[in-house]
């Protein structure tokens, strides 16, 4: 089985290599895209897509199909996180499980957890390899938090002007959670934002992608058609393309904060999403 | 005297990422490395963004807003920097990491 691993891996190796060799060479004037693509870019997009920012207007408009796959190949790798590193809930999970009774700090120890019990007032989970949090670490993450948050989202809504988007912006708000998680604890995360959250914030990054897609062929034009939202609430083209990108870099970066998310609560508690770190 | 102010900053940071860098190097464990990292980043940065700053505002003072985002991060490494160097030691002293004493300090100990 190992073999015809590596076997299969030499083999596409191999194969890209060979495909290197019909690849322009890097600056050739005579390469296609340096021929025609750049000028007409350069010269006709912004008549072409309306929107002032080259690389976006490529991303975005040009390029839409392959943004919205590239968002499906995050949700998917979410899902696959999950399929194969959660475990059932209904699993036996052999181990010590301390809870602290809140009034009087006493420590109960249970043996293994094959029911967790969940919200209880009077007792409190307790990691089992639990550190005291240092309250530098926490109270500066307490403050810093709020603005990596902002700035993620600045990151997001200034996909059309400036450098980001969804992807980029996407992995800043999800850095926040983990900066929670890691100066807290997972628990305060899973509170925060817990599973049935996170999948369907996954999900819906990736319907409204394909709803802002949909959207155009309902009003007659072609899929991912940003120009659809033209006269939507007395909208003009240009502002209509300029809310399709928007919506679209949102729904990017709704998938891409839910499944950093996911994929880090699963690695983090080796699946059980409990405890961990 | 705003540009030798400048160039006295800038000189100033760069000699602090030198001396950090050599001390990252040469230091013998991980306590002495994470406070010349520690140092660097945030004194040698901060002066650094702060020459950077004065020499915006002389050069292109149309572009406030600019300087404003430097000094906006500015603010951002004075918090977060000198954070990240204590949660390293602290998790260090954490795992049981002993700091390294000079040799023959603790041969008079003994």
């Amino acid at each position: 089985m190992k073999k015809t691993a590596l076997l299969a891996v030499i083999l596409t190796g191999a194969l890209l290599i060979l495909s290197m060799e019909n690849f322009p060479s890097w600056g050739d004037v005579q390469s296609p895209a340096s021929l025609h693509l750049s000028r007409h870019f350069i010269e006709k997009s912004y008549e072409q897509t309306l929107t002032p920012n080259l690389v976006t207007a490529v991303l975005g408009d040009y390029r839409g199909f392959d943004t919205m796959l590239e968002t499906v190949v995050v949700f998917t790798a979410a899902l696959a996180c999950f399929l194969v590193i959660r475990l059932p809930r209904d699993v036996c999970t052999p181990g010590l499980f301390y809870y602290r009774h809140t009034r009087t700090g006493l420590v109960v120890r249970k043996h293994d957890a094959c029911e967790l019990p969940g919200e209880n007032p009077t007792f409190e989970r307790v990691d089992s390899d639990w550190p005291p949090h240092d309250v530098v670490v926490v109270s500066t993450c307490r403050m810093v938090i709020p603005f990596i948050q902002l700035f993620g989202l600045y990151v997001v809504a200034h996909g059309h002007y400036s450098p980001g988007g969804g992807f980029q912006g996407g992995v800043i708000f999800a850095a926040s959670y983990v900066l929670l998680a890691v100066s807290h604890d997972l628990r305060t995360l899973v509170h925060r934002l817990n599973e049935r959250v996170t999948h369907l914030l996954s999900a819906a990054g990736v319907l409204l992608f394909f709803g802002v897609g949909l959207f155009g062929m309902a009003m007659g034009l072609n899929f991912l058609d940003y120009g659809a939202l033209e006269g939507v609430l007395g909208m003009s083209l240009a502002s209509g393309h300029s809310l399709g990108i928007l919506l679209v870099e949102i729904g990017v970066g709704m998938t891409v904060t839910a499944a950093l998310v996911i994929i880090f609560k699963l690695l983090s508690s080796r699946g059980t999403v409990t405890e961990g770190l | 005297m705003i540009e030798t102010l400048v160039i006295f900053l800038c000189c100033a940071g760069m000699l602090l990422f030198l001396g950090g860098m050599i001390g990252i190097l040469r230091l013998p464990d991980a306590y002495t490395r994470l406070h010349m990292a520690g140092m660097l980043d945030t004194l040698g940065l901060l002066i650094l963004l702060l020459g950077l700053v004065l020499y915006g505002f002389l050069h292109a003072p149309m572009s406030l807003l600019v300087q404003f985002k430097i000094l906006l991060l500015w603010g951002f490494v004075l918090v977060t920097s000198p954070t990240a160097t204590h949660a390293m030691v602290d998790a260090g002293v954490r795992a049981g990491l002993t700091p390294w004493v000079q040799p023959d300090a603790k041969r008079r100990r003994k």
